[in-house]
């Protein structure tokens, strides 16, 4: 017996090898749950910024100011923040054991330690875009802002979800306050048709594409084929449709692009919100340079400029657009840095005590949760692991932390560990 | 009957018997196991593959490209009956297929060392050293030794809370030099280690049971740390105090978090006859190497036979246990006890699955009882490792790829205008053979990058820059070279006549860059199948 062309077609096809080059899908109308991850590559000096300790041989030259939030301060280069303090919640409790880079990443990322090899667990990204999002719609449902996978690429990684879940990554290997043409750099690598080909060879190498495609599918029938049309077919309706546009930040007001800061992650964050209001749900924009062995209050205070600006603006035009309700906004880098100075006025790596943010949707914030001692060295009340933290996003955008996936073990994996216990004191 | 007569048929008798090998036995024993399970579940196998659809695959498997158009013509125009066994023996003697097989074993031994920056350094340096192995054809088992018996000592450098490790070889042996990056890449530490060579050549993924019972197997914590024990000396730090003390000390190590200290064991219970001379390493590599441990030759093979079907027999191949069975436990035995027998050598396992049957069905799918990849009833379609992708791009396209921009693809470091570290930086995935797939950008990139651009555009392209101007060729040899180009086969009637009538309604060079365009597009030409 064979199979009818029609009854393998419709075996491979899955989500949408009949849509693809086809009509597009119908908008959708209900709002989504976005999340904006804010990655600090290199490790943040989490105690000059939200956990500071005046007075401590620790704490530094920076002083802490108050916020809207009665009670909540936090570190005095962060001035236009301060005027969000009631949205922000800080987990000063961050307790997470893993003091180098790439692990460090890989351990805030996924919610796991990396393992001599074996299950490929999937970053925070995927797992949360692929509870929040839409797989036939437009626009991809993560994309990831000028990251610095050099520190792990496999923290960026959908794993075991599978290459559906990977991010959209535009800006890759970017870096550094002097990025050239952020506007080139923020568009998605490929997606204008080569100058070469003619809008009308364009749509007949498609149409020949798709015979070939067909072909192949019907006597090739499984995931990989299946995966492959996907792709293809949400890389053409990003390349046709008005999606590819929102990555053309050229539209925007030249004041507000002023408001988020000249700069990529400045850029990064007025792309997130554009990404954002289309119904993405998960964006990352990464500002890196925190690794400040030496000298470190003056670069935290020039770090902190870009980022007081860029954050700040973000949770502003969130609140005016009337889409923080339904946005969370996380800060987060891969460890926090070590209280005690050292000779070359720096701060190391330090993973035992520190700091970091969630706010707006979902998020009860004007609070700190957890405490650290006098010196900043250890935590001292409510500790937060890393899977802990990942359990509280989780919570936080109402997905339950021990939904399973399967893996590519053969067994289900909950999306946090089994024994994460979420922060229910900042979930709203 | 005359003595000369008798000598004769003597002769005719005893001549096939000299001349029986090994890999051919070892085929019919595969193809019997595979056959009785499939009699015995009712499963249809697909058709035999043709030459081409052979051809094809056993390049990509072998020496990790696609054939170019003169290598598939050779092959399809042989008329030799063995032609397919001369193919394999020819392709196990070149160098592509040891620098195949290293980047390849490299991925599994070292994966940290292909997704991160960290590591790949010492990734770089296992693999030149694998690559000469395979070259030589070193037998796995000497491999396996040399790569736990290494002579090294760890030196630690920086402050209290911040400390690098450091593995460095002792003496000035250059192999040795390269080996250590295996230890340095499992960042020196008898734990990393201990759990990476029990994955890696015994098939038993003990990593969860370094903090607990293993929940799935039966392993303890405390038979992690006894195997973990045999690295002992990774964790020790010699000191012009302390130098490594007599066997008594060399083989145990302390818990961490506990004052518990275990005497290196192997997990089936037995202990090594301990004496001052052999180090616990070499006592290890003794016992995991020997023909008499089913667990080393079971778990090679197994994995040499995930590299050619996509999927192994024990599958995932190091998660054994009573959730995750052989789905041919007697074949399992069988290629495990030839495989010790031949020595353990690599390429008697590759010419004996090259001749099966089985490697050699169609992947194409011709009865719903083909379906489950685990019957072996027609071959699986399988994505490409990133370098698979550009080698064969490299094949099908002509691209005159330097020396300098093939060797500088640093992993995590995207260097502009080498169009092989931007593919390996987009492609780069951990993704199961079989499970692999396609993302947004890396079908973007294909579609409109600027590598494909220029190879699909007959100003600019090598190949089809060539096929479209070659003087005296009709529309239909230009369009039967690209599918050779870009899918090692020739077009069937019916793509012959669309595509041609395609290139002969427009501009004949343009529209021979579309149909190169399709076909690198194509999920034929981006899968192994």
């Amino acid at each position: 017996m064979t199979l009818s062309r029609r009854q393998l077609l419709t075996a491979a096809a899955g989500v949408s090898v009949s849509g693809w080059l086809g009509r597009l899908a119908a908008a959708d109308a209900k709002p989504r749950r976005s999340v904006v991850l804010l990655w600090m590559a290199g490790g943040p000096a989490t105690i000059d910024l939200f956990d500071l300790k005046p007075g401590h041989d620790n704490g530094g030259p920076f002083r802490p100011v108050d916020t809207t939030a009665p009670g909540l301060r936090i570190g005095e280069h962060l001035p236009n923040l301060a005027y969000h303090g009631h949205r922000l919640a800080v987990l000063r409790g961050m307790s997470t054991r893993e003091g180098d880079h790439g692990r460090g990443t890989y351990l805030m990322r996924t919610g796991v330690v990396p393992s001599a090899a074996g299950i490929q667990y999937p970053t925070v990204g995927s797992l949360l875009s692929k509870e929040l999002g839409d797989p036939a719609g437009e626009l991809p449902n993560f994309v990831s802002i000028a990251p610095q996978r050099f520190f792990s690429q496999e923290a960026y990684s959908p794993g075991f979800l599978g290459p559906q879940h990977a991010p959209l990554i535009v800006g890759d290997g970017q870096f550094g306050p002097n990025v050239p043409d952020i506007d080139a750099v923020l568009r998605v690598a490929d997606l204008a048709r080569p100058r070469t080909v003619a809008e009308d060879a364009a749509a007949t190498r498609l149409d020949l594409l798709r015979g070939v495609h067909d072909d192949f599918a019907a006597t090739h029938p499984g995931g990989v084929t299946r995966a492959h049309a996907a792709a293809y077919d949400r890389a053409v309706r990003l390349m046709r449709s008005a999606g590819g546009k929102v990555f053309d930040l050229t539209e925007e007001k030249a004041n507000v692009r002023d408001a988020y800061g000249r700069n990529l992650f400045g850029q990064g964050c007025l792309l997130a919100r554009r990404l954002v209001e289309r119904g993405v749900p998960f964006v990352e924009v990464t500002l890196g340079g925190w690794d400040t062995h030496s000298n470190n209050f003056d670069q935290v205070r020039a770090l902190c400029g870009t980022l007081d600006r860029a954050w700040a603006q973000l949770m502003t035009e969130l609140t005016e657009r009337g889409l923080i309700d339904r946005t969370t906004v996380v800060f987060a880098g891969e460890f926090g840095r070590t209280p005690k100075i050292n000779q070359q006025r720096g701060r190391d790596h330090f993973s035992t005590a520190w700091s970091t943010v969630v706010a707006g949707g979902g998020v009860k914030g004007g609070q700190a949760v957890g405490r650290t001692s006098a010196d900043g060295v250890t935590v001292t009340d409510r500790p937060v692991s890393a899977a802990d933290f990942l359990a509280t996003l989780c919570r936080i955008v109402g997905v339950d932390p021990e939904k399973p996936n399967m893996s590519n073990v053969g067994r289900p994996i909950p999306i946090a560990d089994r024994g994460a216990n979420p922060v229910t004191e900042v979930v709203a | 009957m005359s003595i000369r007569a008798w000598a004769l048929a003597a002769l005719m008798i005893a001549a096939p018997a000299r001349a029986a090998d090994p890999a051919t036995d070892l085929a019919a024993v595969i193809d019997k196991h595979l056959a009785a399970d499939w009699a015995a579940r009712g499963v249809v196998p697909a058709a035999p593959a043709d030459d081409a659809e052979f051809c094809r695959r056993v390049y990509l498997d072998v020496i990790g490209r696609t054939p170019r158009v003169a290598e598939t013509l050779d092959f399809l125009d042989d008329k030799a009956p063995d032609k397919r066994t001369k193919l394999v023996d020819r392709l196990l003697g070149t160098a592509p297929h040891a620098a195949h097989f290293a980047a390849v074993t490299r991925a599994a031994w070292l994966p940290q060392s292909v997704a991160g920056a960290n590591f790949a350094g010492f990734g770089f340096q296992l693999e030149t050293w694998l690559r000469k192995q395979y070259r030589d054809n070193v037998p796995a088992d000497r491999t396996v030794r040399a790569l736990l018996e290494v002579p090294y000592q760890v030196q630690v450098t920086g402050q209290v809370g911040n400390t690098f490790r450091f593995v460095q070889p002792v003496g000035n042996d250059p192999d040795h030099r390269t080996i250590v990056g295996f230890y340095q890449a499992n960042e020196a530490k008898a734990e990393n280690a201990a759990a990476a060579v029990s994955r890696l050549f015994v098939g038993v993924k003990l990593e969860c049971a370094q903090c607990h019972d293993h929940p799935f197997a039966p392993y303890t914590k405390e038979q992690f740390w006894e195997f973990a024990a045999f690295f002992a000396d990774l964790n020790r730090v010699p000191t012009a105090d302390a130098p490594p003390g007599p066997q008594g000390t060399r083989n145990r190590i302390q818990l961490p978090n506990s004052s518990q200290v275990v005497v290196a064991r192997f997990f089936d219970g037995t202990s090594p006859e301990w004496n001052e001379v052999t180090s616990p390493r070499q006592e290890l590599a003794a016992w995991l190497t020997s023909r008499q441990n089913p667990y080393f030759a079971r778990n090679l093979a197994n994995r040499m036979w995930a590299h050619f079907f996509g999927v192994g027999i024990t599958d995932p191949v190091d998660e054994p246990g009573d959730a995750n069975p052989p789905s041919h436990p007697e074949l399992l035995d069988a290629l495990g006890k030839a495989f010790a027998a031949g020595g353990f050598d690599n390429r008697l396992l590759v010419r004996a699955i090259t001749r099966t049957k089985a490697y050699q069905l169609s992947s194409r799918m011709s009865h719903p009882t083909q379906a489950d990849a685990r019957r072996f009833a027609r071959m699986s379609v399988r994505g490409l490792t990133p370098a698979q992708l550009f080698d064969s791009l490299v094949s099908a396209t002509g691209y005159r790829e330097s020396a300098q921009q093939r060797a500088n693809t640093f992993a995590g470091f995207v260097q502009p205008g080498n169009p092989r570290s931007l593919f390996l930086n987009r492609f780069t995935s951990t993704d199961r053979p079989t499970e692999a797939g396609t993302t947004i950008l890396q079908a973007l990139m294909l579609m409109n990058g600027q590598f494909l651009d220029a190879q699909t555009a007959p100003d600019t392209a090598e190949l089809l820059g060539a096929v479209a101007d070659i003087p005296g060729w009709d529309t239909k040899r230009r369009v039967e070279t690209l599918f050779l180009a870009a899918l090692a086969r020739r077009p069937t009637a019916d793509e012959l006549e669309r595509f041609s009538s395609h290139v002969e309604r427009g501009d004949r060079r343009k529209g021979l860059g579309d149909v190169f365009w399709v076909l690198l597009n194509s999920p034929e030409f981006l899968f192994n199948h």
